[in-house]
C-alpha cells in the first residue's frame, strides 16, 4: 500500500482478488483517549454516525457483531485477532481485517491510520456487491477526530 | 502523618465522603459501613501514606476501591429506573403510607422538588459505567481535579477525561429525553406528581420557577442544564437535607427494586 497522506482522505486500491481501503488522520488527542474510543464497543453509536451498534467486548481474542450504517441488515461477527494497547487494534473474519493503527507524532498528536482489506479467491464473485467503504472511513475518521479532540479539551 | 491528624481529617471529609458513597452505592447502611471501613483501613495503612497527594483524596482513594469491591458482582441500573420503580411503588399498597408517615413524624420528611432532582440524578448516574460515574461524581459534585481523579481510580489522566466526557454527554442525552423540567417532551414527571402527593396546596410552577435549571431552559445549552443540576446535588446533604429522611427512603426502595430488577433480567 503507497504512504497515505494524513488528510482524511480515503483511499482504496482494487485489484482482481481484493480490494483495500486506507485512512490516516493527525489526531490533537492523547493515544489513550482514541484508544477509549476504539476499544469500548457499547459506546460507539454515541460518537461514531458510521456504526449502529458493537455487541461483545473488544478485547484481546473478544467476539464481537458489529452492525454497520454501511449496511445495516447484516450484522457481521467478527474476532479481534491483535489487541496491543494504545497502539495497534485488528479485528476480522475470514473475509478480511480492518487494522486501526496509532502513532504519537509530538506536539499532542496522534496519527491515526485505519485499513481495511477483504478478499480471496472468490471475491471477484461477489466484489460488486460490497459498497464502497471511502466515504464511510473519512466519516468514521471525521467522528473519531472530533470526539477524541472534544474529551483532550476536557478540564 | 499521626492518627489524631487523620482523625481530625477524616472528620472534616466523613460528611462529603458519606455522601459520595451514598451516591455510588445507593445504600443508606452500604454507605455507612464504607466510611467505617475507610477510617480502619487509612488507620491501619497510616505509614503508606506519602504526601503525594492530600489526605481528603488519599482517603476518598480507600473509600472508591471499597465501594468497588462492594459494587462488583453487582449489575448497574438501567436509564429507565425511574419509571421501572415508579411501577413497583404504586403497586406496592404499603408504599404511600409508609412515605406519608415519614413525612407527617419526621422532621426531615419534607418533600423538595430540588431534593428530588438530586435523588434522581443518584438513580440515573448508576446506569453509567461505575468508573464514568465516580469520575462525574468526583470532578463535578465533590471538586476533585482531574490529576487527583487519576491518583483515587489509579489510572490516567486521558482515561478520566474520556470517563468524563462521556459520562456528560451519556447524562446529558438521558435527561434531555427523559426530564419533563427541561423538556416538554419529557416522559418523566415524577418530581411534579410527587410534589402534588406531598405538598397538595402548592403551585407545582411557583416550585419549578424557584430551581433556576428549570427557569433557564429555554437559553440554557444542554452542557449548562447539567452544570445545574450537578450543582443542586452539590448543594445538598443526602443526610441533612429537609427532606433527606423522605429521600433515602425512596432511594433504599429504588435500591431494592433494581437489585431485584436485574437478578430478574440475568434468569
Amino acid at each position: 500500500m503507497t504512504t497515505l497522506a494524513s488528510n482524511g482522505k480515503a483511499l482504496t486500491i482494487k485489484k482482481t482478488f481484493s480490494r483495500e481501503t486506507a485512512i490516516s488522520i493527525d489526531i490533537q488527542a492523547d493515544k489513550s483517549i482514541i484508544w477509549a474510543l476504539l476499544t469500548n464497543s457499547s459506546d460507539y453509536p454515541r460518537w461514531n454516525s458510521t456504526i449502529i451498534s458493537i455487541d461483545g467486548s473488544i478485547t484481546k481474542g473478544g467476539k464481537i457483531q458489529l452492525k454497520s450504517a454501511l449496511d445495516p441488515k447484516r450484522i457481521f461477527k467478527l474476532s479481534v485477532k491483535e489487541f496491543e494497547a494504545d497502539s495497534k487494534l485488528v479485528w476480522g473474519d475470514a473475509m478480511g481485517k480492518r487494522v486501526y493503527t496509532l502513532k504519537t507524532i509530538g506536539n499532542g498528536l496522534t496519527n491515526f491510520s485505519m485499513n481495511e482489506k477483504i478478499g480471496g479467491p472468490i471475491f471477484p464473485l461477489f466484489a460488486k456487491m460490497i459498497p464502497p467503504f471511502d466515504n464511510s472511513f473519512e466519516q468514521f475518521a471525521s467522528d473519531l477526530k472530533k470526539e477524541a479532540e472534544a474529551i483532550s479539551r476536557t478540564k | 502523618m499521626t492518627v489524631e491528624q487523620l482523625t481530625n481529617e477524616f472528620e472534616l471529609a466523613r460528611p462529603q465522603l458519606k455522601s459520595y458513597i451514598l451516591r455510588i452505592t445507593a445504600s443508606v447502611e452500604d454507605a455507612e459501613d464504607i466510611v467505617q471501613d475507610t477510617f480502619i483501613k487509612a488507620s491501619l495503612k497510616l505509614d503508606n501514606f506519602l504526601g503525594d497527594s492530600s489526605v481528603k483524596t488519599w482517603i476518598f482513594t480507600i473509600a472508591s476501591n471499597l465501594a468497588k469491591d462492594n459494587l462488583r458482582a453487582k449489575k448497574r441500573w438501567t436509564e429507565n429506573v425511574t419509571d421501572i420503580c415508579k411501577a413497583k411503588a404504586i403497586a406496592n399498597p404499603n408504599y404511600f403510607p409508609e412515605v406519608m408517615n415519614i413525612q407527617a413524624t419526621s422532621p426531615h420528611g419534607q418533600f423538595e422538588v430540588k431534593e428530588h432532582i438530586t435523588f434522581c440524578l443518584t438513580c440515573i448516574s448508576k446506569s453509567l459505567p461505575l468508573e464514568q460515574q465516580i469520575c462525574i461524581l468526583l470532578k463535578e459534585v465533590y471538586d476533585f481535579k482531574v490529576s487527583e481523579i487519576t491518583q483515587i481510580l489509579d489510572t490516567n489522566e486521558a482515561m478520566v477525561k474520556y470517563y468524563l466526557h462521556t459520562s456528560r454527554a451519556k447524562m446529558v442525552n438521558i435527561f434531555e429525553g427523559r426530564c419533563a423540567l427541561i423538556n416538554k417532551e419529557g416522559a418523566c414527571h415524577q418530581c411534579s406528581e410527587l410534589n402534588g402527593i406531598f405538598n397538595p396546596k402548592q403551585d407545582f410552577e411557583i416550585e419549578r420557577n424557584k430551581i433556576e435549571m428549570a427557569r433557564v431552559v429555554d437559553k440554557g445549552d444542554k452542557e449548562h442544564l447539567l452544570n445545574l443540576r450537578l450543582q443542586i446535588m452539590k448543594e445538598i446533604d443526602p443526610f441533612s437535607s429537609n427532606g433527606s429522611d423522605l429521600q433515602l427512603h425512596h432511594l433504599e426502595h429504588n435500591r431494592r427494586i433494581m437489585e431485584n430488577y436485574s437478578e430478574k433480567t440475568e434468569e
